[in-house]
């Protein structure tokens, strides 16, 4: 029964089923204002499911074009593509050479720590170090910043932003050695403008905010890291359904995923640390590590 | 299958005193026929006033449901299939090829089956480097854990290079066989399979560099977030999933490979995710696990049509 294959709800694929449209081509001939009055719905809610149907049809259409499936790449296109991307720099050299030249972008980086560590730290400084120009080897992007634990600091970002600036100007005197023309024209201000800060207090308002992000992105093309500190705090205490945990974090981990994929940003997830008992010995893992499985995982230890 | 209405104007026999009639035993449509008791229902139309009608109806409705199901064959048209079209693709990996006689098959559905790192993709990709040399593949991506420098890296190890610019033609040639698409939750993915079925159906008429092999990785992380809630729409989703795989398999010679991770089972022991609904869908399971801190890894059979399960080997990546 292809009805099941459609994005509807529950109640109106239960009435489609009953009034006997159990394919996509028996949707095909009939208007919208019959199909309201059988399944005694709304005449929007009956345009909704048609349009719906006939998406999932007009993708039947036989396929002339040399790919497969719409939207595939090929492997050689694909290896070009990633020697052009660049990398967000941490401003640590050591870590930029275990994360490959920097955090990528099209890819979901993980970083844990034990409390103290300095994981927000790495996060402000990497929502400043996108912003640095294309000019001094940067990405020139906004930044989103998703606070979950209140642990972002203005003032110290603003600290991040001024010595940021003056990184450049050095690198600048270095390269070009005249004062006058290449003084960089950015302020601590405009860094602290370019970053959008989202402040969460509960699960539901970080679930809501990732569904959102979809529109807000397409509206910011401009964005190109989204950090997220810290992923899991939300999910570990008060969570009195196993099992919905689960399903609601592994949804969430393939919607982030969605948007690195499609508008070519980089996201980082920060996250806590917790002890592993296994084979009679403590080990620190990531907190629901087995529920995010995700591309680069970095541990910070001292 | 198609409403008893939407069929009146091929078979003008179904007009509306037999729609009404059916109607009245709450059948809609083709199907509703067919889940139905017919000889009740011909009872029912013996007693009604315009029996003869209805009886035509009802054998017009019939002689439809006849023409739809597939064609019967006999063991030796299914042993000349299996010879012709049935070969086994080798992964080049020794120790798994070596375990299963040659590799996977085309016409199975094959499941890899292990924890996090413990080598599901690394199969799947130097899979897709070695059946690339001479047919096309389809990777379905849902982690952004395919690598084209691995698979340039799999290729660049399997030729002589006499010169870089040869080696960089059969890179090109042979990477421009594999295609990747990310698909990131369930529907998308039921899109992609039935876009796949029509290009497949155009494929097996015209000749030329065929596809062989559609990978997916990993169905468990599309299924998961809809597993399990108190709809039962989840296990449905996922079983009609695992019947197309199947059938696209089977009806255009694709070998189909599909990776699911594990989860924790009574005593400590990790089991495939999924459940017992998905355990009988695959043609054969494998389960793969690391030795840590090195580059051995473990292979052992769960499930296979030809061999006896519990078998294992290793092999080196």
């Amino acid at each position: 029964m292809e009805i099941w294959r459609l994005p509807i709800s529950a109640s109106q694929r239960g009435k489609l089923i009953s009034a006997g449209y159990t394919s996509l081509s028996s949707l095909s001939s009939i208007s919208s204002s019959d199909l309201a009055r059988e399944l005694k719905v709304s005449e929007s809610e009956a345009m909704n499911i048609l349009k719906v149907a006939s998406h999932s049809r007009g993708s039947e259409t036989s396929n002339a074009s040399c790919s497969i499936v719409e939207g595939a790449q090929s492997a050689w296109d694909m290896l070009h593509d990633e020697e052009s991307l660049m990398h967000i720099t941490t401003s640590s050299a050591d870590l930029d050479n275990i994360l490959g030249g920097g955090i990528h972008c099209k890819e979901v980086t993980e970083i844990g720590g034990v409390p103290g560590i300095g994981k927000t730290q790495l996060g402000i400084q990497v929502a400043v170090n996108v912003q640095i120009p294309n000019d001094f080897g940067g990405l020139g992007g906004k930044a989103i910043y998703i606070d979950t634990e209140g642990s972002f600091m203005v003032e110290r970002a603003f600290q991040i932003a001024e010595a940021c600036i003056e990184d450049m100007s050095e690198y600048n005197r270095f390269l070009r050695k005249d004062f006058q023309e290449c003084k960089i024209k950015m302020l601590p201000q405009d860094i602290l403008e370019n970053i959008f800060y989202f402040r969460i207090c509960s699960y539901t308002e970080q679930i809501a905010l990732i569904n959102y992000l979809d529109k807000f992105l397409s509206e910011h093309k401009d964005v190109k890291v989204i950090v997220v500190d810290s992923v899991t705090f939300h999910f570990r205490q008060d969570f009195d359904d196993m099992a919905l945990r689960t399903r609601v974090l592994s949804g969430m981990a393939l919607k982030l995923m969605n948007l690195a994929k499609r508008f070519s940003l980089a996201v980082v997830l920060l996250n806590q640390v917790t002890t592993k008992h296994t084979e009679a010995s403590f080990q620190l893992a990531l907190a629901l590590v087995t529920v995010l499985d995700l591309c680069s995982v970095t541990m910070l230890s001292r | 299958m198609a409403r008893l209405a939407n069929l009146e104007t091929e078979y003008p026999v179904l007009d509306s005193t037999v729609r009404n009639f059916c109607a009245s035993h709450g059948i809609f449509s083709v199907e509703d026929f067919l889940i139905h008791d017919l000889y009740m229902l011909a009872a029912f139309a013996e007693q009604n006033n315009s029996s003869e009608r209805l009886k035509e109806g009802i054998a017009q409705v019939l002689s439809i449901i006849d023409d739809m199901h597939q064609p019967w064959l006999n063991g030796m048209e299914l042993l000349e299939d299996a010879k012709r079209n049935k070969h086994v693709f080798p992964t080049g990996i020794q120790g798994i090829d070596l375990l299963l006689g040659g590799g996977i098959r085309v016409g199975q559905l094959t499941e890899l089956v292990g924890p996090s790192s413990s080598g599901k993709t690394q199969v799947c990709l130097r899979t897709a480097s070695n059946v690339a040399r001479n047919h096309l593949v389809l990777y379905l991506d849902t982690g952004n854990s395919f690598s084209p420098q691995r698979i340039a890296y799999f290729l660049g190890k399997t030729i002589n290079p006499s010169s870089a610019q040869a080696k960089n033609q059969f890179l090109q040639k042979v990477m421009s066989n594999i295609s990747c698409h990310s698909v990131f939750d369930m529907f998308a993915m039921f899109d992609v399979l039935h876009q796949l079925e029509s290009y497949l159906r155009c494929q097996d008429g015209r000749g030329g560099c065929q596809m062989r092999l559609l990978i997916v990785d990993s169905i468990s992380s599309l299924i998961s977030p809809v597993l399990g809630s108190s709809s039962t729409q989840g296990r449905a989703l996922m079983t009609s999933a695992g019947y197309l795989l199947k059938k696209l398999a089977h009806q255009h010679n694709l070998a189909v490979l599909i990776i699911n991770h594990t989860v924790g089972g009574e005593g400590g022991y990790s089991k495939p995710a999924l459940g017992d609904s998905w355990k009988c869908i695959p043609h054969s399971r494998l389960f793969l696990s690391c030795d840590r801190g090195s580059n051995n890894y473990n292979v052992s059979i769960l499930r296979h049509p030809s061999m006896a399960s519990g078998k294992a080997a290793r092999f080196v990546i």
